[in-house]
């Protein structure tokens, strides 16, 4: 192509400087986001595939040969001894510190062990520890009697190479076999698992993948919508090309040449605002720590396909647009007909539907379960529903637009409603990003519901208090050994009681008594009001599971002696304040009394459920979720701008006619507001039918709840969005419907 | 066009002999058509008998081109009432109202406001035929559509002439 | 004519100047419109003709002298001294405006096109219907009035332009070439209907046109040339 004529399309007259600079920025916009996104998925792979060897579960420490003759019976354990190329290793399921979870491994083994572990090497001596430099910071911040007693001597921290990310909190310990024996939950291991995700790596993927598409779809809608930007005046400069005898190739040529320019100009700079922007993004927690900036880099190639992906994509779309709108040496003199919407715009919207409801009803058919078949299910149906929504704005606008212009009464109304009957994919196009968006928060907020339902327990009489702690006590241990342990935790700030329950033998033993017998003077500390009138009253041992939702009851045993009996439990009231809940965990984890240290209230359960997964997927959705929100908004602005710069004459006459600026300030208004009103409704009512989809998909012990306070902030943030992009373009209404807009044409 | 007072016109700029008179008038406007100097000294003639020029000291020897002629006062009034007056728009005006302007401007005088005044005169005539339009049958529309577009072709000339004057000035007297 | 000169002038502009940046397009322009005539504004392109039919029509406050307008049986009111939004109502009540193309909005159809001066102005969307109707059919385009603009011939769609100028029966009709995009056949039709019209209803048009024939049709014109009027010249017909 001649590079004047070239030179001549791309910057033909002033204006053109302006729709030039839009689309590099947008782009710009697009694609940094694009490139952090995918550095945000490469680093949560990255991390969890460093966090992987947390995951070892080893091998049983103890071999129980089968009981000869009965097939469900099994005779006494005996230890599978120490060897030199293995370790014994007890993973500490709730080693907690205000609402934080650490992870925590103790290890035992022998002086000449060729066991390795991961960013330490050698396991560490009985009595010290290796913490990860953020859990350091923590011990050495926080008065040892909260914290720092519970793992010993410090001994060095672990390498970034084993912890997941910055904030990790992870502390290996090193102890006795004896003490690590005596539990029962050590295991035997030599090496450490690379696989991250153990079985439920397919589930886990899916979400992935559908938090993705979710993500990168409102970036691509934003490129493709600046990359329209002015087409109605390039239509124009295309006539009059065509005139002076291009031919519709080289037109389309050349409408490619003019996107990729300022495309090309602002994917580069999306490169280097996202290698600017890496450290600020990785402060961003997601799953309780954040990233390792170099997590987050795409590198060189990446980077390079991404510009050239969009580029390339913007190049095309510009050329095949000018291609269909059939330009002539006369221009489009009458107005573009838009293909009306019809019906059959639904299809894909209920093709993902029923994909996804299939991918559901296959979980729930055992024999035919298989993740082969239920993520792409899954998968495919959510991108489908996504597209969906996009296709079936306009039918439905139109639908709506229709029912308005009959119902019409100011002019402003009239307009807009008929602007948007005729244009109704145009109109959608101005709004389809804040729709996306919506239901895009409304999966995100949907799916992570779950979770936020379990927050904050309520104090019920008759169940386990929530700023309470307890541990279950080890056989061998005296009542006298628990009266010392007792008056050394009542002298404790903070914490309030000291409750010893009592049994015919301790709760992992065989002879265990299904309940838990306590003074009743004791029974107000844990929080029963009904109190029998003897001395010795009794509790069911589900009292002390915090799943348990039904208050129980004390029933009175007159005739009971607690002397026959051994310690089974001891529970500490705290005044509840985090430091206090600390200090108790640390003293029962040291006190040498307790069978596991496994001191959990209420408030800790979630740190430690499943869902934990989903609560951390949910904090990238929200930030996703902000990102399509941010990007959304933008391209409503950028719409709602090409909207008014198309019909600059038209407007500019009307207002030269008498027409108030506040009429077109409406006109304006309407346009975005009803075809975002229109399919709103449909896209929060989709996403949490999907969030649900999803959800039982992947677990169908999960429920779903009422949202969190959070949704609403984000719908009411998209909605002040919408507002402000519509309001952002009202001084440009005036400022290019003024006189002299019109004047020189 | 009208000969006489063409030459009156061109008389007025400064004293000349016949023969003078007719060279300058078939440089500007004879082209193709020359004027013959039985017609010029007729006229010449007959314009001194209506006191709108007078002989000056009449040399020996003297035929009529040895005479140098002076336009009178009343010769002066003559002609700017014929630059003025606009004519009746006719097919045959254009090169009257060419005869005019190069006149005008020859003499320094308004020829914008000459060819004003001639738009004036042709847009009168073509309201006129407009109102005659309305209400008529098609033949005589026809016909007032005749007449609009030839007014139009005059006005269209007149346009471009007035554009024009000052380049138009220059050639001519630089000629 | 000259017998406007004994009623008082509708529109009276006084030593009108105007320019825009370093370009003078009004200099010193004085001009009275008479009730009820049709004045043609003539003069070559950049001449001031537009600005001097926005400064009329108070789309434009001119750097320099006055416009006042003279409504019948009401105060004169000082265009040039009203803010932008009198100045927009005065548009929209008193005065109409056509253009030479583009005016329409594409997506409306013509009958929504026509009654939206009158939607502006509070009338109730049945009555303004109704309005608009009548007055296309009026001008020859009955049963056009649910085509869309892009589905109407020029002329037509000039017709509809000037129903939509009408409609709110204003008493200063502005039209700026309004034949210019129109063959000599099509302008005819739409000069004599909107004429027909207008002076049946007593209104007064300002015409900008650089064709005679168009200007044929007014009372009078005026030729503006470099920013002022070429007026004095004239004979009286």
């Amino acid at each position: 192509m001649n590079p004047g004529l070239l030179k001549l399309a791309v910057v033909g007259s002033r204006s053109a400087y302006g729709r030039l600079a839009g689309i590099a920025g947008g782009v710009a916009v697009g694609v940094c986001l694009l490139l952090l996104l995918w550095g945000g998925a490469n680093g949560l792979s990255a991390r969890d595939d460093r966090g992987a060897w947390l995951r070892e579960t080893g091998s049983p420490s103890v071999s129980v040969p089968r009981a000869a003759g009965d097939p469900s019976g099994s005779g006494p354990a005996t230890p599978v001894p120490l060897g030199s190329d293995t370790a014994l290793m007890e993973t500490n399921p709730a080693e907690v510190f205000r609402d934080q979870l650490i992870s925590r491994r103790d290890f035992a083994a022998l002086a000449s062990t060729t066991v390795k572990i991961p960013g330490i090497g050698t396991p560490p001596e009985p009595g010290q520890y290796y913490a990860s430099p953020a859990l350091q910071r923590l011990i050495e911040s926080t008065p040892r009697d909260e914290l720092g007693d519970r793992f010993g001597t410090f001994a060095g921290t672990i390498d970034d190479a084993a912890l997941p990310g910055p904030d990790s909190l992870i502390v290996v310990t090193g102890a006795t076999e004896a003490e690590l024996r005596q539990s029962g939950g050590a295991a035997l291991v030599s090496d450490f698992t690379t696989n991250p995700y153990g079985g439920s790596a397919a589930p886990y993927n899916t979400v992935l993948s559908i938090g993705a598409i979710a993500v990168f779809f409102p970036v691509l809608l934003l490129i493709s919508i600046v990359t329209g930007l002015g087409a109605a005046q390039s239509r124009e400069r295309f006539a009059t090309l065509r005139l002076i005898g291009a031919s519709p190739q080289v037109v389309s040529r050349i409408a490619a040449a003019e996107t990729a320019v300022p495309s090309l100009i602002g994917a580069v700079l999306g490169v280097g605002l996202a290698l600017l922007l890496r450290p600020a993004v990785a402060q961003i927690p997601v799953n309780g720590t954040r990233m390792f900036a170099a997590d987050l880099t795409t590198g060189w190639a990446a980077a390079a396909a991404v510009v050239a992906v969009v580029v390339a994509a913007s190049a095309l779309v510009a050329a095949r647009r000018t291609a269909r709108a059939g330009i002539g040496p006369l221009g489009v003199t009458r107005a573009v007909h838009e293909k009306t919407p019809t019906m059959w715009r639904s299809v894909p919207l209920l093709a993902g539907l029923a994909s996804m409801t299939t991918a559901i009803a296959v979980t729930r058919t055992p024999h035919l379960r298989s993740p082969l078949l239920e993520m792409p299910l899954l998968i495919g149906g959510f991108a489908l529903i996504l597209v969906g929504i996009v296709v079936v704005g306009p039918w439905l606008t139109r639908l709506v637009s229709r029912l308005g212009l009959r119902q019409a009464r100011s002019a402003a109304a009239v307009i807009a409603a008929s602007r948007i009957q005729r244009n109704p994919v145009a109109a959608f196009r101005s709004v389809s990003g804040l729709v996306v968006a919506v239901f895009v928060v409304s999966v995100f907020a949907g799916a992570s519901s779950i979770i936020e339902s379990t927050e904050a327990p309520p104090t019920t009489p008759g169940l386990l208090q929530p700023t309470s702690l307890h541990a279950t006590v080890d056989a061998g241990h005296t009542p006298a050994q628990m009266s010392e342990a007792v008056r050394h935790a009542k002298e404790m700030r903070g914490i309030r009681s000291a409750t010893v329950g009592y049994g015919p033998a301790a709760l992992s033993d065989r002879d265990a008594s299904p309940e838990i017998y306590l003074r009743a003077a004791d029974a107000p500390a844990l929080g029963f009001q009904d109190i029998p009138a003897t001395e010795i009253v009794t509790v069911d041992t589900s009292f002390l599971y915090f799943w348990t939702t039904q208050p129980r009851a004390l029933t009175p045993v007159p005739a009971a002696n607690l002397d026959g009996m051994v310690p089974v439990v001891i529970v500490l009231g705290t005044d509840g304040t985090p430091e206090a809940m600390d200090r108790a965990r640390t003293l029962l984890n040291s006190s040498g009394v307790t069978a596991h240290p496994a001191t959990t209230s209420p408030m800790d359960t979630g740190l430690q459920s499943p869902t934990r997964l989903i609560q951390g997927l949910a904090v990238l959705s929200y930030l996703g979720m902000f990102v399509a929100i941010a990007i959304a908004g933008l391209s409503l602005a950028v719409a709602t701008a090409s909207a008014v710069l198309d019909r600059k004459r038209v407007l500019g006459l009307m207002r030269l006619m008498g027409m108030p600026v506040s009429v077109l300030r409406r006109i304006i208004t309407r346009e975005a507001a009803v075809p975002l009103l229109t399919v709103l409704l449909l896209s929060v009512g989709l996403g949490f039918l999907v969030a649900w989809l999803m959800v039982t998909g992947i677990n169908d012990t999960y429920r779903m709840t009422w949202p969190a306070p959070d949704y609403f902030t984000a719908l009411g943030l998209s909605l002040l969005l919408a507002l402000g992009a519509v309001t952002a373009t009202f001084s440009l209404i005036r400022a290019n419907t003024a006189i002299a807009a019109t004047r020189f044409e | 066009m009208n000969n006489s007072l063409t030459l009156l016109g061109l008389l007025s700029r400064e004293p000349s002999y016949g023969y003078d008179l007719k060279h300058s008038y078939d440089r500007y406007f004879g082209a193709g058509k020359a004027l013959a100097f039985g017609q010029v000294y007729s006229t010449l003639a007959r314009m001194v008998r209506d006191e709108l020029i007078r002989a000056l000291g009449e040399e020996t020897g003297g035929g009529p081109d040895r005479k140098k002629y002076e336009i009178t006062v009343a010769g002066q009034d003559r002609v700017r009432e014929w630059l003025f007056t606009p004519d009746v728009p006719s097919e045959s005006l254009q090169s009257e109202l060419f005869a005019k302007t190069v006149i005008a401007l020859l003499l320094d005088d308004d020829a914008d406001r000459l060819l004003d005044v001639q738009r004036g005169e042709h847009m009168a005539r073509m309201r006129e035929l407009t109102r005659l339009k309305k209400d008529a049958d098609l033949l005589r529309v026809l016909m007032c559509d005749h007449g609009l577009f030839h007014i139009e072709a005059d006005l269209r000339w007149i346009d471009l002439t007035s554009a024009r004057l000052t380049r138009l000035k220059k050639e001519l007297q630089s000629a | 004519m000259s017998n406007h000169d004994t009623t008082a002038p509708i529109l009276s502009a006084r030593g009108l100047h105007h320019s825009f940046g370093q370009t003078e397009a009004l200099r010193g322009v004085d001009l009275d419109v008479h009730p009820g005539e049709v004045l043609a504004v003539m003069g070559p392109s950049g001449s001031g003709k537009s600005t001097l039919l926005h400064c009329l029509a108070g789309v434009l406050v001119p750097d320099g002298g006055s416009v006042t307008h003279c409504p019948a049986g009401r105060a004169p009111l000082e265009i040039s001294a009203l803010g932008e939004p009198k100045r927009a109502r005065l548009r929209l009540t008193d005065f109409g405006f056509v253009f030479q193309f583009g005016q329409l909005l594409p997506e409306l159809t013509a009958v929504d096109n026509v009654s939206i001066p009158l939607l502006l102005a509070g009338t109730r969307r049945p009555e303004a219907l109704r309005r608009s109707t009548d007055l296309l059919d009026r001008l020859g385009l009955d049963g056009m009035g649910a085509k869309l603009p892009g589905e109407l011939s020029g002329g037509q769609a000039q017709r509809v332009a000037v129903a939509r100028a009408l409609v709110t029966s204003p008493a200063v009709l502005f039209a700026d070439e309004p034949t210019g995009s129109l063959d000599s056949l099509a302008s005819e039709n739409v000069l004599t209907l909107m004429l027909e019209l207008v002076r049946e209803a007593g209104t007064t048009v300002v015409m900008i046109t650089h064709d005679a024939r168009t200007a044929a049709y007014a009372d009078r014109e005026v030729i503006v040339r470099d920013g002022a009027i070429g007026a004095g010249y004239r004979v009286s017909a």
